[in-house]
Order: structure tokens, then C-alpha cells, then sequence
């Protein structure tokens, strides 16, 4: 939408407008609440409006999840605030755990740059029904219903009750230098590596290898756990508990043995065994006291 | 024309971003690309050395940027025969004497006239890596078989994807095939699981490479020596071709078996 590559990049903190040659990506930050986020996302929007020239976009909404109702919110937004028409929203596996909201837009002139920008070849494609969903909706109303949406989210996600919290999944490998802090489960189907950080209300599950440090229960529960695939982490916390990987090589080879295994807290102490099920007994655990 | 710059990064220092630079941005020129390097390592220049023009520098990248000089004129062609031009970095300056922005737009200026732009990125993840980083469309992360470079590297591929720079390549440099096989070297395999990215090339630790740094004449000129090879290869890789990865194992020739045989004939002869 913005013909040549000379925009610069406009920070706010928040949202961030990058142009990458005929490619403009709004990148926001990941641990925005989302009022602040559909606010700035509507500002930028308004306060260049000269920039936004008419054409269709593709919206990529990355980590966040949205329920229909608030995709179609986000897509008034943009369309009430420019001259954009939403085609497509993306779900893209390879941008998780980079950014909640990302808008990825080109311009209908330029509709296909060969190389620039490079196409997530997997994702999971939302059509919305057509017509204008919210139509009706004025701009600030559709924020501030999306703002309603995501309280009652987060009240949800911050109940005692855990069996309906809802568990955010993170589906790229976990990188050095990452971090994340959910009030909720959290389940990655990649690794995470040494130096990333998880912290979940909830419990921690990794369908890889976790090398990086978690603390499950974070905000105070002892009865969380962490299953990964492989443990090779040697230093993680559950609640108010600390474990410290064994250093006595008996345990270690024990502990490190393969197949999935669990740590959980007994006796005031975590306890790392091999998996067998959420609600196995588990009494012959590896103590991970140091 | 629109070209694709593309930064070689790594996080880490000294694993060969400026020699992965050098040697793939002439590979590409040896294969009829129009291709220019950029050094954005200000202060601490590097690429002109390896790749043989450090006496013919006259204006810089900053210079450019300033509006001193005229793009063109910090151009300097490369000494053989192909379409390779290197835009050198300030040796008096540091990396806040640009921005990101600025370099985008030169960049951007260069993909008109050029098929390729390389981007060889200084170490580490601060001010010169955002300038390096932000005029790329794309990106290659060389690591070294070791834990820390592997370390840095997966904290850059987070950052990368984090500005939207997704899908990031992979070359593992110095692989020491001897090393690997007795278990003291991490392999192919335990580095890219740990990254998770797709390896676009196999580089084995070569003498070559060193020799041909220390003459100004990247070791791609050499596709006899296995670095050289390696470097080829990559090159078309970037090019598009679809080249399996080698197996770095020096080829065992009829010549090496024959003198094994010999070898083992003499022992069993001085036994005897």
C-alpha cells in the first residue's frame, strides 16, 4: 500500500509500522493489553490515512487467538479506518510467538512482489462470511467491545478453576531470549531452548525438549506440573518450589532416561518421573533438590 | 529489476559472517548475478580485507549515507572479471553514525540496479545489528558447530523473527569432519535440531579458507578446495537451485584405498 521503500518506521511502543519495500507489517508488542493495541492499531490508522491507499490486505493475527466475532471487529476497524478491504485473515505457524497482532499488507498495485516478504506456506485460513459483519458497529464501539471480550477472557483465565482455563499455544521453537507470561496452561509442540523463559499460571506442557527455564504454577500453585517429551532442563520451578537437577550421576541418568517425563511437587519438594498420565500416582520420582 | 538483500548474521563474532559474505557474494557474481556487498561493520571493517580491495577504498558507506559521495561512487569494483561491487565500511566511525531507516533506503536504491544485495552484519545484537538487519528481506545465520555460537544464533533468529524477518537460513562453518566422527564435535543434525531452521549449507573447516583470506581472494575461486566447494554450492543454493547438502566425509579415492592396502600389506609384511 505504500509505493516506495522509503517509509520510515514509526515507533510508539507499541505498535510498530515496518516497511519492507511494497510490504508494510505492523508489528506489535506481544505483551500489550489489547485495548492499548486496538487503540493504537485505530490511531496509526487514522493519523495516516494518507498513506493507506485502497486495496486488499491480509491480516496475519500471528500469536493471538480471536475468537470469529472479534476477527470480523478487527477487520472493521481497519476497513473503517481506511481505505483496506480485509480479504483474508491468516493463522500463521511460522510468525507464533513473534507478535500478537500483525497486519501484513500489500498493495493492490504490487499485489504480487516475487521475492520480498516471504509467503508462510502452512497456515490455517479464516474466511469470514461476507458482507460486512459489524457493519453498523461504529469504529470505537467495536474496540471497546473486543476490550470487553478479552476481560472476560482474562478473568476466566485468572479463576482458580482450572479445568477451563484455556491454554495458549505456542507452535515455533521457543528461542534464547524469549519470554512469556501467561495466566493460563501453556503448551509448546516445539522446543524450548536454553536462555527462554515461560512463566504459566497453569501447567507446562512441551512437545519437544524443554532446556530453558519454566515456572509453572507462577502465581502460586504447587499442584502444577511440567511434562516435557525430553528434560534435559536442569532448573525450573513449580509454585513456590525451586528444582535443581541432581548432581549425582546415578539420579541424572535416571532422571534424563527417554520418553516423557513429569515434574510435580511432593512433600514440599519437586519430583521429576517418567510420564504416565495426568492423574497417574506418581511416588517414585527423582527428587530435583539440588 | 528488484533484487533481494539478503543479511548474513550469526550473534556471535569470529564464525566467518564476513567470509560467507565475501565468498557467496562472489560465488553468486561467478554464476552472472549482478552483486553487490555491503559492509556494515563500521568501525571495525573487515570484508575489503578478505575480498582483496582494502587499497582501493576512497569513500565509504557513511559517507554515502551523509550524502558525500554519490552511491556510485563508493562502489568498488571487484579485481576479477565479474559484476561484484563492495560498498566498504567507515573504519573512523561507529555504528550510531547510521540508522536503520538510512540503510534501508540505500539498500532499496541497490535492488533497483543489482540481483543481489549482501548485508554482512557486525557481531552482536545491538545498534549495528538493527541497521544491518531492518533493509533485508531475508537472512543467513552462519554458527559454528560450538554451544555458543549455536546460543547467540538462536537468540537472533528469535530477534529476526520478531521484526518480521522470518525463515532464516542456516550455514554451519568449520565443521571438522575427524572431530565429528570421534564425538567431540556436535554434527549436522544435533545443531539443526536445536535451531530448528532450515541448513542451506555444510562448510568444513578448511586451511584453505585462511590462506585464501590472507590473499584477498575468497576461497570460492578455489572449487578445488572443499571450503571453496562448500561456497559454490551455497551460492546456488541462494540462487534457487535445489543442491542436496553434502556429506562433508573426505571422498576416499581409489588412490587413498590403494594406499591403505598398501600400508596394510607393509605392516603385515614386517610382521612376517
Amino acid at each position: 500500500m505504500v509505493a516506495t521503500g522509503t517509509t520510515t518506521g514509526v515507533t510508539t511502543g507499541v505498535v510498530q509500522v515496518i516497511a519492507r519495500g511494497t510490504d508494510v507489517a505492523f508489528v506489535i508488542d506481544e505483551n500489550a493489553p489489547f485495548d492499548v493495541v486496538a487503540a493504537e492499531l485505530r490511531e496509526h490508522l487514522t493519523k495516516k490515512s494518507g498513506l493507506w491507499s485502497k486495496g486488499d490486505i491480509t491480516i496475519n493475527v500471528g500469536q493471538r487467538m480471536l475468537a470469529r466475532d472479534e476477527l470480523a471487529q478487527v477487520k472493521s476497524i481497519i476497513e473503517t479506518n481506511s481505505g483496506l478491504t480485509v480479504t483474508r485473515f491468516w493463522f500463521a505457524p511460522d510468525s507464533l510467538g513473534t507478535g500478537d497482532l500483525r497486519v501484513e499488507a500489500k498493495s493492490a498495485a504490487n499485489s504480487s512482489p516475487p521475492q520480498s516478504a516471504p509467503q508462510p506456506a502452512a497456515h490455517n485460513e479464516i474466511v469470514l462470511p461476507d458482507g460486512q459483519p459489524d457493519a453498523t458497529a461504529e469504529p470505537i464501539s467495536a474496540v471497546a467491545s473486543i476490550i470487553e471480550g478479552l476481560k472476560t477472557k482474562h478473568n476466566r483465565n485468572g479463576a482458580r478453576n482450572r479445568n477451563i482455563t484455556e491454554a495458549l499455544f505456542i507452535k515455533s521453537t521457543f528461542r534464547s531470549g524469549e519470554t512469556l507470561q501467561h495466566h493460563g496452561d501453556v503448551v509448546v509442540l516445539a522446543d524450548v531452548n536454553p536462555g527462554a523463559e515461560i512463566r504459566a499460571d497453569g501447567d507446562i506442557v512441551v512437545l519437544g525438549s524443554l532446556k530453558g527455564w519454566v515456572h509453572a504454577g507462577a502465581s502460586g500453585d504447587n499442584k502444577a506440573v511440567i511434562i516435557a517429551l525430553e528434560l534435559p532442563s536442569s532448573r525450573f520451578q513449580i509454585g513456590k518450589y525451586e528444582g535443581v537437577a541432581p548432581s549425582s550421576s546415578r539420579h541424572k541418568s535416571k532422571s534424563s532416561a527417554s520418553g516423557p517425563q513429569i515434574a510435580y511437587v511432593r512433600t514440599r519438594s519437586i519430583h521429576v518421573a517418567p510420564f504416565a498420565g495426568r492423574f497417574a500416582r506418581y511416588n517414585k520420582g527423582v527428587p530435583y533438590d539440588g | 529489476m528488484t533484487g533481494r538483500t539478503i543479511v548474513i548474521t550469526s550473534g556471535k563474532g569470529g564464525v566467518g559472517k564476513t567470509t560467507a559474505t565475501a565468498n557467496i557474494g562472489t560465488g553468486l557474481a561467478m554464476r552472472g548475478h549482478k552483486v553487490v556487498v555491503v559492509d556494515t561493520d563500521i568501525g571495525l571493517r573487515n570484508l575489503d580485507v578478505i575480498m582483496g580491495l582494502e587499497n582501493r577504498i576512497v569513500y565509504d558507506l557513511v559517507n554515502v549515507i551523509e550524502g558525500t559521495c554519490k552511491l556510485s561512487q563508493a562502489m568498488i569494483g571487484d579485481k576479477h572479471d565479474y559484476e561484484l561491487f563492495l560498498i566498504p565500511a567507515a573504519q573512523t566511525r561507529d555504528k550510531n553514525s547510521i540508522g536503520p531507516e538510512q540503510l534501508r533506503e540505500m539498500c532499496a536504491e541497490l535492488e533497483k540496479e543489482f540481483d543481489y544485495v549482501l548485508i554482512d552484519c557486525p557481531a552482536g545484537i545491538e545498534q549495528g545489528f538493527k541497521n544491518a538487519t531492518a533493509a533485508a528481506q531475508e537472512a543467513i545465520i552462519v554458527t559454528t558447530p560450538e554451544v555458543s555460537a549455536i546460543r547467540d544464533a538462536d537468540r537472533v533468529i528469535g530477534l529476526l523473527e520478531s521484526s518480521g524477518l522470518h525463515r532464516p537460513k542456516l550455514i554451519i562453518n568449520r565443521i571438522a569432519h575427524e572431530m565429528v566422527k570421534r564425538g567431540d564435535m556436535m554434527d549436522q543434525k544435533d545443531v539443526e535440531s536445536l535451531l530448528a531452521i532450515e541448513v542451506i549449507g555444510l562448510v568444513p573447516a578448511d586451511e584453505h579458507t585462511v590462506v585464501a583470506a590472507n590473499r584477498g581472494i575468497p576461497v570460492v575461486h578455489n572449487p578445488k578446495s572443499s571450503a571453496g566447494s562448500a561456497f559454490l554450492r551455497i551460492a546456488a543454493r541462494v540462487d534457487g537451485e535445489d543442491i542436496p547438502l553434502m556429506d562433508l566425509e573426505p571422498k576416499t579415492g581409489l588412490f587413498s584405498k590403494f594406499k591403505g592396502m598398501v600400508g596394510m600389506n607393509g605392516r603385515a609384511y614386517s610382521h612376517a
